[in-house]
């Protein structure tokens, strides 16, 4: 696994030289190579500030039916229209935002730190152990992603953490497997063979020398699978087994705008539109972090993220 | 060769069993009773708890978890796959009824990602940074981000608006009416294929790219051979097995995004069954279905693996 080596041979090399740069200095480096994932960072960063002040910037209460007002398309007092029973779309659309960004950040955060760790264990330790890991992420894997996470949503009941729980679920293989190719090249570098030869233990070991190396391509992982998880977050409100209503989603505001018997052009476009650019803006900065963590892997990288199984 | 397919298929089979156990197990973890489903609240408070008692046990709920799944197994085998909580029929004839309709959305839009994917990818990979090639990128970008069944809403958005569209409430099979049918799959078809379309156009540039400079190709050029002709006869064809692996895994994205895209257009296909049985907790029905995703999705990557020696002559199987 010739990208695997990569990844541990060149994080050493940095490790060793690595000049100390400000943050500032770091991030115009960035946005100079990178000037489109740098968009994706500024338009992913003004998102989740629109969904931290929700509460400052929406225009009205998104829950506060109005009944002089329902299904008005935009004007000028409701930019993006108002729905059924009369409450602001841009209102709905504003916190909306919360919702799905909680459960893409926990749920990626959850779903990829378990199978990292699962990863590092089973990678390092090897044996039956790596085995049977193997096995239950292929039988994890052969699963497609949403009825998989539908499959959970609806056993362990809708709402917030059971959703967060099953995108989580859906994340984990993807984490074992990348960081576990990781850990396989990094316990034969000789420093790591130097620090068994000093008498450290195995979990010594593990979490002081190997698991440092798959800082990078965890960090890859994680913003790489950001915008999956709002699609399958969206998806699960769609299908009506996300979050439910009240709670404005932009999943379950799209299911909602199919219960009137003529669609609103209004309900539909906005809260897919949220999604979409949400999505493009993770998307783009996830892909300038994997060129910045390891431009010289970025194809194999890709490689392995989707057609993983033989790499 | 024979041997080699004999040991997949037992790893698929191992896998396969892996998947039912899981179904199985997460699906038993319910909390809400499916009683409580199916009665509503009030209905479930007047049943007498000896009638509750006697329908779980007519629903085979009441027997310990190994034998309910033991006899999961002997459905599947009888090819029954067990009832519907609701209506009563066998999920075998909602297969039969509502499948056809799925496969057709599912392999109508893998064959749209092929054609417009891999001419996209080999355009790109043409002529690298030049002004289609940045096109066709920003494309296949913004494809990836936007969801399939928010397309297909404003597709149906706009057929409603200039057609007077109608949603298609029942199922038209192929063979009974052709035109009619193609109509109800099409727009999933289409929504589908543009989404795998574009993580095919990512792949065939990035692998025609990276096999353009090989030596081999540089031969070809340098014996005189006109671009059009190295690119479609040297380069393409070993630039081709990463893209048939990466199809063979979106075929996950296929299967979990057509439950969503088939809701959207209001399409009957077994994704709207799933989706109804998920909300309605109809356990045996969600099963069975989960299950056939799966088993779908397992049976096409090991057609993936197999297809390799076909299309790489170097690959040999023991």
């Amino acid at each position: 696994m010739k990208n695997g080596l990569g990844v541990g041979a060149m994080e050493v090399a940095r490790g060793a030289d690595l000049p100390q740069r400000s943050v500032a200095r770091e991030l115009s480096a960035f946005t100079r190579r990178n000037p489109l994932a740098a968009a994706g960072g500024l338009v992913g960063f003004l998102i989740v500030v629109m969904a931290l002040t929700a509460p400052l910037i929406a225009p009205s209460d998104p829950l506060k039916a109005d009944f002089r007002r329902m299904a008005k398309p935009p004007d000028a007092t409701s930019f993006f229209g108002t729905d059924q029973v009369g409450r602001d779309t841009l209102s709905r659309v504003i916190y909306g935002a919360r919702s799905s960004l909680v459960v893409a950040f926990a749920s990626v955060l959850l779903g990829t730190t378990v199978g990292s760790l699962w990863g590092v264990a089973s990678g390092y330790l090897g044996g039956r152990f790596d085995l049977v890991s193997q096995r239950i992420t292929e039988v994890l894997q052969s699963f497609p992603d949403l009825i998989l996470a539908m499959a959970i949503s609806m056993a362990i009941g809708t709402g917030m953490p059971a959703v967060i729980i099953a995108i989580a679920v859906t994340r984990i293989p993807f984490g074992n497997r990348v960081i576990r190719s990781v850990a396989l090249t990094v316990r034969e570098l000789s420093y790591v063979e130097a620090a068994r030869a000093a008498g450290s233990s195995q979990p010594r070991v593990m979490f002081h020398h190997v698991l440092p190396q798959c800082v990078a391509p965890y960090l890859v992982l994680a913003t790489a699978h950001l915008g999956v998880a709002i699609i399958i977050e969206a998806a699960l409100g769609f299908l009506g087994v996300g979050i439910p209503p009240p709670t404005p989603t932009w999943g379950n505001m799209l299911a909602d705008s199919l219960t009137s018997l003529v669609p609103r052009w209004w309900l539909v476009f906005f809260p897919g539109l949220a999604i979409t650019v949400t999505v493009l803006a993770f998307n783009l900065f996830g892909d300038g972090v994997r060129d910045t963590l390891d431009p010289r892997l970025a194809p194999a990288f890709l490689r392995m993220l989707t057609g993983g199984r033989r790499a | 060769m024979r041997k080699y397919l004999l040991r997949r298929a037992l790893f698929g089979l191992s896998t396969l069993l892996g998947v039912s156990l899981i179904v199985f197990v997460v699906l038993r973890i319910l909390p809400g009773d499916p009683l409580v489903a199916m009665f509503g609240i009030e209905g479930f408070a007047k049943l007498a708890p000896a009638d509750r008692a006697h329908i779980m046990a007519d629903l085979g709920l009441s027997d310990p978890l190994p034998v309910q799944y033991v006899r999961w197994m002997r459905d599947i085998a009888s090819g029954s796959l067990g009832r519907s909580f609701f209506r009563g029929d066998k999920v075998s004839e909602l297969i039969l009824h509502r499948g056809p309709i799925s496969a057709e959305i599912g392999l109508m839009s893998v064959l749209i990602s092929w054609l417009i994917g891999l001419p996209i990818g080999i355009v790109s990979a043409f002529r690298p940074n030049s002004l289609s090639d940045n096109v066709a990128r920003t494309m296949s970008v913004l494809f990836l981000a936007i969801p399939g069944f928010w397309l297909g809403m404003l597709i149906v958005l706009a057929a409603l608006f200039w057609f007077n569209y109608k949603a298609p409430l029942v199922v038209v099979q192929l063979w009974q009416d052709p035109w009619t049918n193609l109509q109800l799959v099409i727009g999933p078809a289409l929504v589908l294929g543009l989404g795998q379309g574009a993580y095919i156009a990512r792949m065939s540039r990035s692998c025609l790219l990276e096999v353009i400079r090989e030596d081999y190709v540089r031969t070809a050029r340098a014996k005189g051979l006109q671009e059009a002709l190295v690119v479609m006869r040297h380069a393409l064809p070993n630039a081709l097995l990463p893209v048939v692996t990466l199809s063979g895994i979106l075929m996950g994205f296929v299967l979990g995004g057509s439950v969503a895209v088939e809701q959207a257009f209001g399409v009957p296909g077994l994704g709207r069954s799933l989706v109804v049985a998920v909300i309605e907790r109809d356990t045996i029905v969600v099963q069975n279905l989960v299950l056939l995703y799966s088993v779908i999705f397992v049976f096409v990557n090991v057609a993936v693996d197999l297809s390799y020696a076909w299309l790489d002559p170097r690959i040999h199987y023991r």
